[in-house]
């Protein structure tokens, strides 16, 4: 199942591979087209000798005003600049309430709320705009914000894409909890970036070490280095599929690093030198070797496997009580309900038993009753230990699998009758489950498969029903499949989710409810553990029992009992009755009891999705011949690439790693070097991007040699330096830009700069800006009042509905936390979301497309999340400014556009509410019904959707 | 023009290298309607101005459906004699496989057709089947990336949406590219198979569900009366179109006036499309709805003809999960599917004839790749990137032809073979695009769907009428 399957394929197929690698590039590379006619390696080198973006930060002048104005920032007068150039004004500052909601979403995602408008309408003194700026920086909302919009950028997903299964990622929820915390501290982004890159060595902490809550979030951060796609869980195939899937998780982490870090497309020199960057192929695996030590392709561990423990001192002893105590309480539970069940349960009449102190051929056979052809191919020998085989040994019976795929199993030689005569008789077959495996050796068997009603092989005997197999599993749902194995096999679904352990007794009792339906009820320790399902008659067509034989499942059983209700016996049915109601009050406790204890368990602490080194010595790397791993070229030792400053490459191993990747990290931020300089320009780049919808150079992934110019080139460099003297902080990065009379200007057109430059590249006023999906689904929250709390843990599950629409369960906790709180599964993106262009991850998203829908509209008009939050708006009118009407509508708007509405606006949605009172006129609750479409018709203004 | 690329930010058309083409349909996407008789946009005069897709899931076995291989019979059971293969289950693969089902010639062509596609045969004249198709991978995922979008990469756009993009819509009522998913749940690689990739949203494939809710909320909320929503629909008018007025220049947000409008009459429009009550018994059971085995099926390809009749551009049929991935018991699943599969997709094609749609109609009839000519396991085939076949019928493309050849036991295509950007490449022509022009920028470059400078895909004027 490799996603690029033709690397791995056979040698006559180079052609291909080169071609799907070059591919790779051409489409992950800038611009083709804009760049030279035909670069070649020299011609790249000389220009990337003076590109900007790849020398070492030179703080430019800043210019002499420009434009007379005591307002202008040092930031604004590198735009006056470049406005005067081009025949442009500035625009004058836009009003109060369209700067408070304008930062308000820029900083938080979040409308003003009445309070933050209140407060800052009546602060008239000077500097009352910066105070607001402050408050918001300071909310710890500003890192729910600015955390989303890195976790784009490092290509932050809840699952492991690839591969169609795309698996849940459990524990990157501690990852994004990091970014934001971090965010909201206003970590140095340099110090940021390199706990990202290598925590666990910056930490010197080792596995099965106390941890302090420092030391927790650098391991957290590692798993920045696995947000890439990484199907080697699920990989299958041959053994150079599997490898090119690993080498996918390597490459993707390598191409995130590439674009949110470098603003480079490094990945287009994995299979030969970039074709319009200066990095070349031995770049690229010298790149490669900084991280390969954490990502060694041939001790590769599967994403579930890269795990470690990292607790807090006396967490895990905490955890460790209270999960001895409550599995000690439930097992005496549960011992006394079985004791209770041994002693009341009036007996059955056995129809077979064996306790397994005989050799088998008497009573068994490896095929079915009525049936000649033994199952499978070998079948299974009898009282013999050559696999497969079945053998009584210390008064057990051992299922001995050989592993080869065909369908076997062993039969009982009695046939019995699986469908009860009466409505309420009952069959049952039960079994002790005494080992998963045989003498504690080999791979535990993941199925405890055994049949009832077996009859024939294959289908060889033209009957309708049995042959039904249920999948007894240790770790997921145990499955019923009806004429099994064969053609015409049918899944029922799933019996029970029960584990099947050693050590107890599991089974199924067929019991008659009406003239042709039959309940199928699992017994665990012979009591029904609540799984069901419903048979037919036809299902259950006469048959032995047996076990199944499948896929090297070896495992030990005992006290094989068939055991049926007593008919035509008076006295059995009535005592039966009695045990029956005595048993349901019993569970109800047993079950309530069972619930609370459940209740008081937590997953155990300390459980990190991290990277780190698979090994302290440093395996080789080999540079791959056109990218192919199966064309292994020179070895590369790791390496800074030429045209940034090279530095040495000491590394200093700890115990556990090889001390590359902090070296890499440390190389990165290396004060004053071109690398660090390339780092802030992107970064910058990027925070300009989020204030003002399109960033200075317009292709934040990429300011390389084929990436867009900047428009404003100083300004870029100025706002990247004071971002480096500022200690790489984000929050003085925030300040200069939103204090800037640049992005305080209003929106309005003005016909002749609308003229000289109708794209506003020169910014001679702020663009009008649709609010992105999150600023939507958040802001009809929060304007509803329904906004949760939630700030950290485990995402909130954004399940596929009926209709294929997935959304998030309002019934659920944390139904209405943050959109960055929800679940981000890449297959899986929430629907409303999703229909406003947040994007379904495949490697990273360092911008967002905007596109203007009928679908969107339709989403307004008829999705119950925003019918949902219109009546929740209605409530909240009602009860803050009801019964006013006008009130109402004016608190409506403030809630939603961020200000008051106009005389018009009011007379429009005063008539309106008139005309919907008229509709449901007679309906006791008309008012809330005429509100509530208002509500909701408040989320479909524009002066909602966009912020000015 | 300009309410094209106000529709977008003006980050999604930065490079305006993008020709007035793509441009032009999305104003007919999203601006005025596009009028029922006007010209259509194109580089050049087109054949077809509609797909329908019936994409096979799976890889559906060409020697066993459409390549009749006498040497599989001849060394049936025997060590394959023709050197090596590539193999994805490596451990698994056996000896040669001969084919369970006779062939037959159909149509005064004489198209060998398997017994177990009779239908198939009666369409035999009306159709081109291309026996030398050859792709780039033999992984599922991969495989479907490269027939829907050209690539084996994820997070491209897919055929449907180039279409789309190249010529807009010619009903905005309806969304213009319809995805008729199986009511029995999504494919393999799920939504990507109708992702319009770096392409703007309005590209991509809208699936319609069975039941009573196709589209995604398209019925109003069951608590507002028709009058409400009207009421509604012009106070969001009145008060969009007054904060409109302080930005005239700015289309965007008269796109966005006009959008619910717009929503409003797709709830009107996609019920009508999709209801069936109106064809009439017989044309029910030429594509077999009277018949529990086809029914489901002959629904959608029921629906799609209609859709088409209706300005639809592209319909695709899907199947859920992979079901012609016979890696066991490769010869009782064909049986299967072709009893559900053979008569609907036979009888959308006579249909589109009868109603003089054909012309104008591409059909295609293709899975992601081939299988092998050995068994695997006991009863199965693995997966071929080598080989496989397809039909496609209608909108120019040459009736009763066969193209191309596979080697002796059907492994490899060795005669006229077709890669999947040649075929991409002749499907964008019969539609009057040029597949090197149609392009869109990204990431700096002009990208298209075949992207020739690296696949050389090239036009097949055989495959043409």
């Amino acid at each position: 199942m490799s996603v690029n399957a033709s690397h791995a394929a056979k040698s006559t197929l180079v052609g291909d591979c080169l071609r799907a690698a070059l591919l790779v590039c051409l489409f992950a590379s800038g611009r083709m087209d804009a760049a030279e006619a035909k670069p070649t390696p020299k011609s790249i080198a000389a220009r990337a000798e003076t590109h900007w973006a790849f020398q070492p930060l030179v703080r430019p002048v800043v210019p002499d005003a420009a434009v007379k104005d005591a307002g202008l920032t040092a930031l604004d007068r590198f735009v006056a600049r470049q406005l005067v150039k081009a025949g442009l004004t500035p625009g004058p500052e836009a009003d109060r309430l369209t700067r408070l909601r304008r930062v308000a979403f820029v900083l938080t995602g979040l409308p003003p709320s009445p309070e933050e408008i209140a407060v800052f309408t009546a602060d008239a003194q000077p500097g009352a705009y910066e105070r607001m700026t402050e408050r918001y920086l300071a909310s710890p909302r500003y890192g729910e914000r600015w955390g989303k919009h890195w976790l784009d950028a490092a290509g932050y997903a809840d699952s492991n894409g690839y591969f169609n299964a795309d698996t849940d990622r459990p524990l990157a929820y501690r990852y994004r909890d990091y970014v934001i915390r971090s965010l909201n501290r206003d970590k140095p982004f340099d110090q940021f970036v390199r706990e990202q890159l290598a925590g666990d060595e910056l930490s010197g902490w080792q596995p099965g070490q106390p941890a302090t809550p420092e030391i927790i979030e650098l391991l957290e951060a590692t798993h920045f280095l696995r947000n890439g796609q990484d199907g080697s869980g699920e990989s299958d195939g041959n053994p150079d599929e599997v490898r090119t899937d690993r080498y996918y998780a390597l490459e993707s982490t390598m191409q995130i690093i590439g674009s949110s870090l470098l603003g480079l497309t490094v990945q287009c020199a994995k299979c030969h030198d970039h074709k319009f960057e200066p990095v070349t192929q031995r770049d690229y695996y010298a790149f490669q070797a900084f991280l390969y030590p954490a990502f060694n392709i041939e001790k590769w561990m599967a994403p579930k496997d890269r795990v470690t423990h990292a607790h807090l001192p006396g967490e895990l002893e905490a955890w460790t009580a209270t999960e001895k105590r409550v599995e000690t309480e439930l097992a005496a539970l549960k011992a006394e309900c079985n004791q209770w069940l041994a002693k009341n349960r009036p007996a059955g009449r056995v129809l077979f038993a064996d306790r397994f102190d005989q050799p088998l051929a008497a009573r068994w056979s490896n095929t079915a009753p009525g049936d000649n052809a033994p199952a499978g191919k070998p079948p299974v020998t009898l009282d013999s230990a050559q696999a497969p085989a079945a053998l009584v040994q210390d008064g057990a019976l051992r299922i001995i699998e050989s592993g080869s795929p065909n369908n076997r199993w062993l039969s009982t030689r009695e046939s019995f009758n699986w469908q009860p005569a009466k409505t309420g008789d009952w069959i049952q077959v039960t079994f002790d489950l005494v080992a998963l495996q045989l003498d504690g050796k080999g791979k535990p068997a993941e199925r405890v498969g055994y049949y009832l009603a077996l009859h024939d092989y294959n289908g060889s005997t033209p009957v309708a029903g049995g042959n039904m197999l249920i999948d007894g599993n240790p770790g997921g749902p145990t499955t019923l499949d009806v004429r099994y194995p064969g053609p015409n096999a049918k899944r029922r679904g799933n019996l029970t989710t029960t584990p099947y352990q050693a050590g107890h007794n599991y089974g199924v009792r067929v019991t008659r409810t009406d003239a042709d339906k039959f309940l199928l009820e699992h017994l665990v320790d012979g009591a029904a553990d609540g799984g069901t399902l419903t048979l037919s008659g036809t299902d259950l067509t006469p048959g032995g029992f047996g076990f199944e034989y499948c896929c090297g499942r070896s495992f030990v059983v005992d006290n094989v009992s068939v055991e049926a209700s007593q008919p035509e016996d008076a006295a059995w049915a009535e005592r039966n009755a009695a045990f029956q109601k005595a048993l349901k009050d019993r569970r109800e406790a047993y079950d309530k009891r069972t619930k609370e204890l459940g209740a008081q368990r937590t997953p155990k602490p300390g459980r990190i999705a991290w990277v780190s080194d698979l090994s302290p010595e440093p395996p080789e790397v080999r540079l791959l011949v056109r990218g192919e791993h199966k064309n292994r070229g020179e070895l590369v030792a790791p390496a800074f690439p030429a045209f940034l400053k090279p530095g040495t490459t000491n590394f200093t191993p700890t115990a556990t790693t090889s001390g590359r990747r902090v070296a890499w990290a440390n190389w990165l931020t290396t004060p004053g070097s071109p690398q660090a300089a390339l780092l802030a320009r992107v970064t910058v780049n990027r925070v300009w991007q989020q204030c003002f919808g399109t960033g200075l150079a317009q292709t934040p992934d990429n300011l390389g040699l084929s990436g867009a110019r900047p428009t404003h080139p100083e300004l870029l460099e100025w706002l990247a330096s004071e971002f480096v003297t500022s200690g790489w902080s984000l929050k003085a990065l925030h300040r200069l830009v939103l204090q800037s009379a640049t992005f305080r200007q209003s929106s309005a057109p003005r016909a002749g700069a609308l003229a000289r430059d109708p794209g506003n590249q020169w910014l001679w006023r702020y663009p009008l800006r649709r609010l992105d999906a999150e600023a939507i689904r958040d802001g009809m929250l929060a304007a509803s009042g329904k906004l949760g709390t939630k700030t950290d843990g485990p995402y909130v599950p954004t399940p596929r509905a009926a209709v294929g629409e997935v959304i998030v369960d309002e019934a659920k906790p944390d139904a209405f936390a943050r959109s960055v709180f929800l679940q981000q599964r890449r297959t899986q993106v929430n629907t409303f979301l999703g229909t406003f262009d947040a994007p379904a991850i495949v490697f990273n998203c360092t911008r967002r497309v905007e596109t203007t829908m009928p679908l969107q509209s339709l989403s307004l008009l008829n999705s119950d999340f925003a019918v949902k939050r219109g009546a929740d708006l209605a409530q909240r009118l009602l009860r803050e400014a009801g019964p006013d009407a006008t009130a109402i509508v004016r608190r409506g708007f403030l809630l939603t556009a961020g200000r008051g509405p106009d005389a018009v606006e009011s007379a429009a949605a005063l008539r309106f509410f008139a005309q919907q009172c008229e509709i449901y006129a007679g309906k006791p609750d008309a008012t809330q019904r005429a509100w509530a479409d208002f509500g909701q018709s408040l989320f479909g203004l524009n002066a909602f959707l966009y912020v000015e | 023009m300009n309410s094209a690329f106000s529709s977008l930010t003006r980050r999604a058309f930065l490079g305006r290298s993008v020709g007035s083409l793509g441009a032009l349909a999305l104003a007919d996407l999203l601006g005025q309607p596009a009028a029922a008789d006007s010209s259509l946009p194109g580089h050049h005069r087109p054949r077809a101005k509609a797909v329908i897709s019936l994409f096979q899931h799976g890889g559906p076995s060409q020697m066993d459906l459409f390549d009749c291989k006498p040497a599989l019979t001849k060394w049936n059971g025997k060590p394959y004699p023709g050197g090596s293969l590539e193999v994805h289950f490596d451990k698994q693969a056996g000896n040669v496989l001969g084919a369970p089902y006779a062939f037959r010639p159909h149509g005064q062509c004489g198209m060998e057709l398997s017994e177990l596609l009779p239908h198939t045969g009666s369409i035999a004249d009306d159709i081109t089947l291309v026996r030398s198709m050859s792709t780039g991978s033999v992984d599922h995922e991969s495989a479907l990336r490269i027939i829907h979008t050209g690539k084996f990469l994820a997070g491209l756009p897919s055929l449907g949406s180039w279409v789309l993009y190249g010529l807009g819509a010619e009903n905005r009522n309806l969304p213009a590219y319809v995805v008729l998913a199986d009511p029995g749940g999504l494919p393999v690689d799920g939504e990507r198979n109708w992702s319009s990739g770096f392409l703007p949203a309005v590209y991509q494939g809208t699936p319609f569900r069975s039941g009573a809710a196709p589209v995604l909320n398209l019925q109003t909320p069951a608590h507002l009366p028709p009058a409400g929503r009207t009421n509604q629909l012009a106070l969001l008018d009145e008060l969009n179109r007054r904060h409109a007025a302080r930005f005239p220049e700015n289309t965007e947000l008269s796109a966005r006036i006009a959008n619910f409008e717009t929503a409003a009459r797709m709830q009107s429009a996609v019920p009508e499309a999709l209801d069936l009550s109106s064809e009439s018994a017989a044309t029910k059971k030429l594509y077999g709805l009277d018949n529990p085995v086809t029914e489901e099926y002959a629904r959608r390809c029921l629906l799609a003809r209609r859709l088409v009749e209706r300005g639809v551009r592209f319909v695709q049929l899907f199947l859920n999960g992979q079901p012609w991935d016979t890696h066991d018991k490769n010869a009782e699943r064909l049986k299967g599917l072709c009893a559900r599969t053979d008569q609907p997709s036979a009888a959308l094609v006579r249909d589109l004839k009868a109603r003089g749609l054909l012309d104008s109609t591409v059909v295609l009839w293709t899975g992601e790749f081939g299988r092998l000519p050995v068994s695997q396991g006991k009863d199965g085939r693995d997966h071929n990137r080598h080989a496989f076949s397809l039909w496609v019928a209608g909108g120019g493309f040459r009736a009763g032809h066969v193209h191309g050849a596979t080697d002796e036991f059907g492994y490899k295509s060795v005669e006229q073979v077709v890669n999947v950007p040649d075929f991409h490449a002749t499907l964008l022509h019969t539609m009057g695009l040029d597949h090197r022009r149609l392009t869109f920028p990204h990431e700096g470059r002009s990208a298209s769907l075949t992207d020739a400078e690296v696949t050389d895909a090239r036009l097949v004027p055989a495959l043409l009428a």
